[in-house]
């Protein structure tokens, strides 16, 4: 006790300083290391999760980047596609028109050709007969007189061959 | 010049004598909490100006515990105890740089002698404080033993039969290990003790030899011995604690 006492070692000093840093810890964990160390989990959780979220945003655009890029490759698919399908229904259509002109063209073509045909014909059969009416009027002047019907004819017709 | 081991005397309230260091104490335990309470009102969760400072030490603490424990809860658990007697111990320290220590007082019947008594007194420079800090600790340290592998085989670790395998070697070193726990209220209290008071004496003699310039280094040296010592305090605490809490493995 001496040694103690020489120390300066004092039980209510010591009493006392053992309550001071009780009570300064107490309220240390109450209203210091608490909050803070909840606010620094709170902050920890919360970048974690941002950080989780732009991840999974970033994921999620390069997937649709690639969605898009599938469907633009078949979407560029169908549109050749297209584009050569009718491409080959219009060169056929063609030939089918030029075809179906050709010979709309010609069956026109021989159709006046006949009928040019058929007007000449005809054209050369009132001609003759014309002409021979108009002989036999001129040979009858010519001759006054009438041969017989049978000579007469005979006659004419000689004249026109 | 004069130098006391015990704290000096200011005036007595009753039977209690209130001594310097114990004002001190109160001080430095009213500025840590009104500091406390003036951080907490400033929390937010986006970190501005001085509560930056406040969360970068007490992460890099929580970091330091977590490297011993490996373990965040018991981090949690060990955090508040390591880190008030770490602030604590190192402001208590550094009183003694604060000008005027030892050499501003009145003059008072001390041990039958008219001396100067300082108002000033480092608190670690009284072992009222130290020992009373080492007692928190280690019994803390025991407490959390106890709590965290159950009262039996905390015991376990000190009352070892002899008549298992390592026989009467397991006894005697279970009896070593309980002298080791009452050996660490000493070594703590003597260690911090004996660090700041011959730190403040030395102050004192250099300021009394020289008063310019020369006593400079050793402010630095004893800014450097007073973090060194509240961060032995400290980790020596946490070592303990981690040891036991942690079952032996036999």
């Amino acid at each position: 006790m001496e040694l103690l006492h020489n120390l300066g070692i004092d039980w209510r000093l010591l009493l006392a300083q053992i309550v001071n840093f009780l009570v300064l810890l107490f309220v240390l964990y109450k209203f210091a290391y608490g909050p803070v160390l909840k606010l620094l989990n709170e902050r920890t959780e919360k970048i974690e999760k941002g950080l989780k979220d732009a991840e999974e945003a970033q994921k999620k655009l390069t997937e649709i980047e690639k969605k898009e890029k599938d469907v633009l490759t078949e979407a560029r698919k169908q549109a050749q596609e297209i584009v050569a399908k009718a491409e080959g229904m219009a060169a056929k259509n063609k030939e089918e028109i030029i075809a179906n002109a050709k010979a709309q063209s010609e069956k026109i073509l021989a159709d006046a050709e006949k009928k040019l045909e058929l007007e000449r014909t005809q054209m050369m059969q009132d001609v003759k007969k014309q002409v021979a009416n108009l002989v036999a009027m001129a040979a009858e002047k010519v001759i006054e007189e009438k041969i017989d019907d049978k000579k007469d004819k005979e006659l004419i017709e000689k004249a026109i061959k | 010049m004069t130098i006391s081991l015990a704290p000096e005397p200011l005036f007595h309230i009753g039977n209690f004598i209130v001594t310097n260091t114990l004002i001190v104490t109160l001080a430095l335990s009213a500025i840590i909490i009104a500091a406390s309470f003036a951080m907490r009102s400033r929390l937010q969760l986006v970190p501005k100006g001085f509560q930056n400072v406040f969360e970068y030490v007490i992460e890099a603490v929580l970091g330091l515990v977590d490297s011993v424990t490996q373990n965040r809860e018991q981090s949690k658990k060990f955090f508040p105890i390591v880190m008030t007697i770490f602030l604590f111990v190192i402001l208590s320290n550094w009183v003694e740089l604060i000008p005027g220590l030892g050499t501003v007082g009145v003059y008072g019947e001390h041990h039958g002698e008219n001396v100067l008594i300082p108002f000033l007194r480092s608190s670690s420079a009284d072992l009222n404080v130290t020992l009373a800090i080492a007692l928190i600790s280690v019994f803390t340290i025991q407490f959390m033993g106890i709590a965290a592998i159950g009262a039996a085989k905390y015991a376990g670790k000190f009352f070892v039969s002899p008549f298992h395998k390592p026989y009467f070697i397991g006894t005697f070193v279970g009896i070593l290990e309980l002298i080791s726990e009452i050996a660490k209220i000493i070594s703590f209290s003597f260690r911090l003790f004996g660090n700041i008071f011959a730190g403040e004496v030395l102050l004192i003699v250099m300021l009394n030899l020289v008063p310019y310039f020369v006593p400079l280094p050793f402010l630095f040296l004893e800014l450097f011995v007073g973090f060194v010592q509240a961060l032995v305090f400290a980790m020596l605490t946490l070592v303990f604690l981690k040891m036991a809490v942690t079952e032996t493995s036999h």
